[in-house]
């Protein structure tokens, strides 16, 4: 099967190369969307081998992500899509085992979760955040996941078709549980090691990333759709 | 009467402001006509406070100065809601448009 792992990327110079010969052993090509950084994130990408898209002015994870799909779909052929982060947290072994449910056609969308056995080292504070974000889906979306807003998942071919994202920030995350949801498409949830550390953790801290991920939500659901 | 005062000369400059934009062709005929409308009636308000009572008596509110709070509040939250649901239609429109370049503009060559 043609698996296409893509890449949104944000001034992540000093670590996209790395990621994306990690995730190349793994898949059949590798999408990076350079979101508008201000360092020299598309070369990195693009000289360790992916094929980069280029945002002229930034635009969030959840519109990189669907850049990079509908080139995966529409240019590559892609049959699997699997989404991967720039920073280094996720490891390229794990895509397999992520792939397998859509390639014995089991599922539709596979989605990693970091408490599903394998081991993580993540902080405190971002437990708690991750377990009221998991109280806000269930009554948001009526989806019960061990883990809403962890990045790495894998979309067959007409899944990736079906969940097109329109918040363009870090709320895409509840936006295609909430898809799934509503195009009953078929999802299991698959462990996942993510290793954090001290660089990624300070650019992105959990308690404003929560905070604009239900404020983009509720403005969705509450105003955009009237 | 120093709150009239403040309310007409802001007023005048208003309409005076809208009267400029007419000239130069930066609004039309019709919007002119609906702004400066809306002036006229502020200044008449200001100058003849119990004019707005009558209004009010009409709808059912005891003075004119409420009925001109609770509607200026309603447009106003109208306007807001108006306004943040064209920003956000923006926000999409700038994002299919930088989309649409990201996927002409692809190097492909590897």
């Amino acid at each position: 099967m043609k698996i296409i792992a893509i890449i949104p990327a944000f001034n992540e110079e000093s670590r996209i190369a790395a990621v994306v010969r990690d995730a190349s052993s793994f898949v059949s090509g590798v999408v990076v969307v350079d979101d508008c950084s201000r360092d020299n994130t598309a070369n990195a990408a693009r000289s360790a081998g992916a094929t980069v898209l280029r945002h002229a002015i930034n635009r969030g994870q959840g519109a990189a992500l669907q850049t990079a799909t509908e080139y995966a779909l529409n240019r590559l052929g892609a049959e699997v899509v699997v989404h991967f982060d720039a920073d280094g947290q996720m490891q390229g072994c794990d895509i397999p085992a992520m792939v397998e449910p859509i390639e014995t056609g089991a599922a539709d969308v596979v989605l990693g979760s970091r408490f599903l056995g394998k081991k993580t080292n993540m902080p405190m504070a971002r437990r708690v955040v991750n377990r009221l974000a998991q109280w806000f889906t269930v009554a948001i979306s009526g989806i019960r996941l061990t883990d809403t807003h962890c990045g790495f998942r894998a979309l067959s071919r007409k899944a990736a078709q079906e969940l097109t994202i329109t918040l363009d920030g870090m709320a895409h995350a509840s936006q295609i549980q909430d898809l799934i949801v509503v195009r009953r498409l078929r999802y299991v949830e698959r462990p996942v090691t993510i290793v954090y550390s001290a660089e990624t953790l300070a650019k992105s801290p959990s308690s404003m990333r929560a905070f604009a991920i239900v404020k983009d939500i509720l403005k969705d659901k509450l105003i955009t759709r009237v | 009467m120093i709150f009239q005062i403040v309310l007409v000369t802001f007023a005048l400059f208003a309409a005076t402001r809208t009267v400029k934009q007419f000239r130069a062709q930066k609004v039309s005929l019709h919007w002119l006509l609906v702004w400066n409308g809306l002036w006229a009636v502020v200044i008449g308000v200001a100058l003849w406070p119990t004019s707005a009572d009558f209004v009010a008596h009409l709808v059912g509110i005891g003075r004119g100065a409420d009925l001109a709070l609770y509607v200026s509040v309603v447009v106003l939250a109208y306007a807001v809601f108006r306004l943040f649901v064209r920003q956000e239609e923006t926000q999409r429109d700038i994002t299919k448009l930088v989309r649409k370049i990201a996927l002409r503009d692809v190097d492909e060559s590897k």
